[in-house]
């Protein structure tokens, strides 16, 4: 075979060391390739399964709201949303044209929601349009192949059957703001979803909203699930069964049609709330929809400030209402008993200085019920001489004012109850004697929330029981009954008073119920702003510069229920308050007592 | 010509690993593309029938023919290139297809033959022991040509492919060590040149890429980083056929193609590797020991380059997979998808076949 011509040996020699190079390179490969896929296994083998596998949460439905007679107040209906899942998006300009030719969203204000979500991880849907209507479903669901990044997808949606009614009390749902989801504690809330922000849906909040329940599915390299690995149900929400009667709420609430105030009714015996009614009111069902930025803004900008729920936030002057107080501390301090007498002429000098009756021809000689009655200021001026304005104030709070009820809603205000004291302290003055005797009609610095009013009021109508009032029925018993230190016998002096302005001809005869003892004390306060004056001649009203109030309880003996209204630029208590307060009662009556009790009277 | 003795010594060995590293190819592209139309599947089993028929033919024509037509077959080769360059339609963003009713060739692949024949044409007469200069200019230029039309295409990864078989010319033809200096210098001056001019920004992305992979998990460091973790998390066993969760649901790119292998890894761990780097390089053998066996230096020419290319082109792929070198977009050949490349690899490899099935021929 010695045929070869040429001498190779030299080229063959070098080929062999290529191929050994080969051979050593593609070991080192190997070697490689053992780290990776031996060594560093199991930290690939997790990269590789958080890949794959995703969490997705699935709401656990919201409890619904009731009255005391389970009459829905607050449910959920199905509704459809479309959300964005940017870890699958591959063209943003694509995806968001597609996006808002499907939905009829301008493309500017979906950067815009994108935008504020972008520091959340990206496998975190985004929820773009929500509520959406059938066609629109219909659309994307014929569509979804093309945009594997858009989830069209069902959850519960809050509705408010009766829209306005009870807004107040039952508050809101709003998206969970950007803020609150980088800041919760641990991982309670996902983006897009929606947490209460007012009243009761924001007080039981946590009982309301139940656990979230979630599913792992396996997911491909566009987010798009293949199949289930696990599955958690979600636990509904608690349902909260509210002490609020809505035949009532809604009496009250025609009643306030077209004013501004408040109406709360409690029963003095329990603390129950059974009306809340703050007028102007809105309609929570637009804050539902996470697109209502205008919405939002004409109820902010709004001048009769239809979100402030005028029941614990309003801030007013008790007017002649506080004389209850006034009554109260005196006849305890002994300064006079219920027999002790005044003169009224119309007016009085007091520290040289005139004080008005608002009864100008003057009350003549007066004892204590019929000064209660006719809420004579001549009367409680002298009281106001012979009582100090921190003795004042001690009673005062005593009754509840200058304090939070501690009732279950967020957002309580405080009010104020001026004393030597807080004049030092935030005027830096002292108290002058003057200034006390406005106080003892109901004027001066004091504020109270209505419903620090009908708290007042139901202490006298328990004849000192102290109650806590409250909106949420509660599941244990009530508490032991604690009392306020004055005795039976002082408050039923004062209540004399109050029943004999109802029922004899007294400031609070609006109120007047035949056969059912209402007992009440009115009130006007003189505070009004300039602005708001000129509004209200501006929407044609007439001019009437006072707050109105009635505060009142019914029956006398064994009060059930408390009813205090507030109407804004009503005018005298006597009024416009009064007989709303009356309406209440009425309604009241008609209802829970029973049919042969009124038909005996 | 073609008396029985030539029958006899057809190396069916060769190609019977061939056929059997393709099978494998089929069988993971089968897995990895599962979820789209098979019609890739039956594609490429159409293709290794014409490949294998394609190479039964051209081992019956005398390699030294083929040798002396090689020169016009160069030319030819590099007129149809440029003229893919000038009048050539755009398919997946290049110009390296020529389109033949629902058939698409890509010459770069083709024109990877006709340089190697060329190549072992000119040194078959060469028997200085070092290489001259002239001879170092000259087997740049041929390789060099077609190459750099290729990447005008704009196909940096097939013609990444050319430089082993410029790299075996070299060694065969023993370069001198300032040559080897002069390659340096001018491919950092071409290196730096090119990074500043040529490179287009996703080929510049991926070469940062390769130096910082997890910077941009959705970008171009995504690739890299979801083959790392498709081939890690296959561990020592794999997940299973048609398991491999990387592969099955498509976090893997180009999964029958460039990453084929990170499938065989995922589904088949790394024993299942093993057995593929074992068959791959058994067929890479066969083909190097026919160097050693061929009658004269053509022969060994032909052999050598068709093996350096084949195994730099494994090498490369390879080691892209894991971050050992830029992702290119270099299939393996025979076992990645492509009807082009299976066929002009198998058109290679016959000329190998070609050389050993003659080495008596002259007895």
């Amino acid at each position: 075979m010695a045929r070869i011509y040429e001498d190779l040996s030299v080229v063959i020699r070098r080929s062999k060391v290529a191929l050994m190079v080969l051979a050593a390179l593609l070991l080192l490969v190997l070697i490689f390739y053992w780290k990776i896929q031996v060594l560093d296994h199991q930290k690939y083998w997790k990269m590789a399964e958080a890949n794959r596998i995703r969490e997705f949460p699935l709401s656990a439905p919201r409890g619904l709201i009731l009255d005391r007679q389970k009459v829905i107040l607050a449910e959920n209906v199905p509704s459809f949303k479309v959300s964005l899942v940017r870890e699958a998006v591959t063209d943003y300009d694509r995806t968001l044209e597609g996006l808002s030719q499907l939905l009829g969203l301008s493309q500017e204000d979906l950067r815009k929601r994108i935008d504020r979500y972008r520091l959340l991880p990206t496998f975190e849907p985004i929820v773009i349009k929500d509520n959406l209507k059938l066609e629109e479903v219909s659309i994307i669901e014929a569509r979804k192949d093309e945009f594997p990044e858009i989830k069209l997808e069902v959850e519960p949606r809050r509705f408010y059957p009766f829209g306005q009614t009870g807004a107040h009390l039952i508050g809101y749902l709003q998206e969970v703001s950007v803020d609150e989801l980088r800041t919760q504690p641990e991982k309670r809330w996902r983006a897009g979803e929606m947490v209460g922000k007012a009243g009761l849906e924001k007080q039981y909040n946590d009982q309301l909203s139940g656990r979230d329940g979630k599913v792992q599915e396996m997911v491909d390299s566009l987010g798009r699930p293949r199949a289930e690995i696990s599955r958690t149900e979600p636990q509904p929400g608690h349902n909260l069964e509210l002490t609020i009667d809505f035949d009532l709420q809604k009496k009250a609430e025609e009643l306030l049609l077209g004013r501004e105030g408040a109406i709360v009714a409690l029963d003095p015996r329990s603390g129950d709330c059974l009306v809340w009614a703050s007028s102007p009111s809105y309609d929570p069902n637009h804050f539902i929809s996470r697109f209502s930025a205008n919405e939002w803004l004409a109820i902010i900008n709004d001048p009769g400030k239809p979100l402030e729920n005028r029941v614990i936030r309003g801030l007013y002057s008790p007017g002649s209402t506080f004389k209850i107080v006034m009554a109260l501390a005196a006849l305890n301090e002994g300064v006079i008993t219920e027999n002790s007498t005044f003169f009224c002429s119309g007016s009085i000098e007091i520290y040289n200085k005139e004080f008005a009756c608002w009864f100008k021809p003057g009350h003549g000689l007066l004892n204590l019920p019929e000064a209660i009655k006719n809420s004579c200021n001549v009367y409680f001026y002298q009281l106001g001489r012979r009582l100090d304005i921190d003795t004042i104030a001690a009673y005062a709070r005593m009754m509840g004012l200058g304090q939070k009820t501690e009732v279950d809603l967020p957002g309580e205000k405080e009010g104020l109850v001026p004393s030597t004291d807080w004049k030092r302290k935030f005027l830096r003055q002292a108290w002058f004697p003057g200034e006390t005797i406005s106080v003892a009609i109901g004027q001066g610095p004091l504020l109270v929330t209505p419903l620090q009013m009908a708290y007042l009021t139901s202490l006298v109508a328990s004849r000192g029981k102290k109650i806590r009032p409250h909106l949420v029925k509660s599941r244990e018993d009530q508490p032991a009954v604690s009392r306020i230190d004055l005795p039976e016998s002082i408050i039923e002096k004062v209540v004399e008073g109050m029943w004999r302005s109802v029922n004899n001809q007294g400031t609070g005869q609006g109120a007047y119920q035949p056969g059912f003892d209402v007992c009440g004390k009115t009130g006007s306060t003189q505070l009004i702003s300039r602005e708001t004056a000129e509004r209200l001649t501006q929407r044609g009203g007439e001019l009437k510069k006072t707050h109105s109030w009635f505060t009142g309880f019914a029956p006398r003996d064994n009060p059930e229920i408390v009813v205090t209204v507030l109407v804004e630029f009503g005018g005298m208590g006597g009024q416009t308050a009064a007989p709303i307060a009356g309406q209440i009662f009425k309604a009241y009556r008609e209802k829970y007592v029973r049919q042969t009790d009124i038909q005996r009277d | 010509m073609l008396d029985r003795r030539i029958f006899r010594e057809i190396d069916v060995l060769t190609i019977l690993l061939m056929v059997l590293v393709s099978i494998i190819g089929i069988v993971f592209v089968y897995s990895a593309i599962y979820f789209q139309a098979s019609q890739f599947v039956w594609r490429q089993i159409a293709f290794l029938l014409v490949s294998l028929l394609a190479l039964l033919v051209a081992i019956m024509i005398d390699y030294k023919f083929l040798l002396s037509i090689s020169i016009p077959l160069y030319v030819l080769m590099n007129l149809i290139l440029m003229g893919l360059l000038l009048f050539g339609r755009v398919v997946a963003n290049t110009r390296s297809w020529i389109v033949l009713g629902s058939f698409q060739v890509q010459p770069s692949e083709l024109t990877k033959i006709a340089v190697i024949l060329v190549l072992a044409r000119i040194f078959s007469e060469y028997r200085e022991d070092r290489m001259s200069f002239k001879a170092f200019v000259l087997s740049s230029t041929l390789v060099g040509l077609p190459a750099f039309l290729t990447a005008l295409q704009p196909d940096l990864g097939t013609a990444l492919t050319y430089i082993p078989i410029l790299i075996g010319t070299y060694i065969l033809a023993g370069i001198k060590k300032k040559y080897v200096i002069i390659i340096l210098v001018v491919s950092l001056i071409a290196g730096v040149g090119g990074w500043n001019l040529a490179l287009k920004d996703y080929q510049k992305k991926r070469i940062e890429t390769l130096l910082t992979p997890n910077q941009d998990p959705r970008g171009a460091g995504y690739q890299l980083r979801q083959s790392k973790i498709a081939i890690g998390s296959g561990g020592l066993t794999g997940k299973g056929y048609h398991k491999g969760t990387q592969s099955q649901l498509r976090f893997l790119p180009a999964r029958h193609t460039d990453f084929i292998m990170a499938v065989i890894a995922e589904e088949m761990g790394f024993l299942g590797l093993l057995v593929v780097f074992a068959l791959y390089f058994l067929f890479l053998y066969r083909l190097f020991s026919t160097v050693w066996l061929s009658p004269d230096r053509a022969g060994v020419y032909l052999a050598f380059l068709v093996a350096m290319m084949i195994s730099g082109q494994f090498l490369i792929n390879v080691m892209m997979l894991v971050g050992l070198f830029p992702i290119t977009g270099i299939p393996i050949p025979l076992l990645s998808y492509g009807g082009s490349s299976l066929l002009s690899n198998f058109l290679a490899c016959s000329l190998v076949i070609n050389v050993r099935m003659r080495r008596f021929a002259f007895i």
